[in-house]
């Protein structure tokens, strides 16, 4: 096997993401450096997929030698202002069923993070509510 | 001045003392050789007198497991529950792979623990002893 390619691991987590948000009811998603003007008091997704810490797994230089890549998806929930929280976990709940403790095409995923609320938010005119995502992939060189 | 790291390290193994064979996955691996102390002390000495003795080794590897039959791995970590072992298996801890510095001899495994613990990766360790000759010349 070669060195990780990072945009399939993008695409499993965002691929999937898209799919579950296209089913009715359909909501918005937008992913990391896209442009996108939000319907006020609208209901929209934004998920922003980072790598973080590389290990040592395995012995070894080369053929053979395997990492460990961890990352984290962080999954940010907008839904109308000053009518509960209500809507947002809905929408998290969905999040959290489509990834909690999956192993999918070689990405494993922890229990998820939250929803939680996000005091603060940005852009501002929205309850906020964000989900994290830890992963984890193996590079077999 | 070389230094070296635990990633330039690796383990073979061959059951059947043949040919060598890297194990998948190896995590570390620790080797002890010892030597036994003979105490030649004369009556009436002051001072201690030793001479050394018969040399053997131990030590153990650690590695995921990783389902792996397609090497000497399955068989690395299966060696401690066959019965009638010859320990004649070849054995091979090298310390620096790519410059073939390693420490050889014949032996046989002695025990292999295996766990599983939630969110972590499963390790199997496997504990070994010499038997014969333990080759350092390479070293």
């Amino acid at each position: 096997m070669a060195a990780l390619d990072l945009n399939a691991i993008r695409a499993v987590i965002e691929g999937r993401l898209a799919t579950e948000l296209a089913l009715a009811p359909a909501i918005p998603v937008v992913f990391h450096n896209m442009a996108y003007t939000p319907t006020p008091s609208s209901t929209w997704v934004q998920c922003q997929v980072s790598f973080g810490n590389n290990n040592y797994v395995t012995m070894g230089t080369g053929a053979g030698a395997s990492n460990s890549v961890i990352g984290v998806a962080v999954i940010n929930i907008f839904s109308p202002k000053g009518v509960g929280p209500g809507a947002s976990l809905i929408v998290a709940k969905r999040i959290r069923d489509l990834y909690v403790r999956i192993n999918t095409s070689g990405v494993r995923f922890d229990p998820p993070i939250g929803p939680e609320v996000v005091a603060t938010p940005s852009p501002e005119g929205y309850f906020q509510t964000q989900v994290r995502l830890t992963f984890e992939t193996f590079e077999d060189l | 001045m070389a230094f070296f790291r635990g990633e330039q390290g690796s383990v073979k193994f061959d059951d059947a003392g043949v040919t060598t064979a890297v194990i998948a996955s190896t995590r570390s691996w620790s080797m002890t050789i010892e030597k036994d102390v003979l105490e030649t002390t004369a009556l009436g000495a002051t001072y201690k007198a030793n001479i050394g003795g018969l040399i053997a080794g131990s030590g153990s590897v650690e590695l995921m497991y990783t389902a792996s039959s397609a090497d000497e791995t399955k068989a690395f970590i299966t060696a401690a529950n066959t019965a009638t072992d010859q320990g004649v298996a070849s054995f091979e801890l090298f310390l620096d792979t790519t410059g073939t510095k390693k420490i050889s001899f014949v032996g046989l495994i002695t025990s292999a623990d295996y766990g599983a613990t939630v969110g972590e990766l499963e390790i199997v360790t496997c504990n070994f002893v010499t038997t014969g000759t333990i080759t350092t010349s390479t070293i």
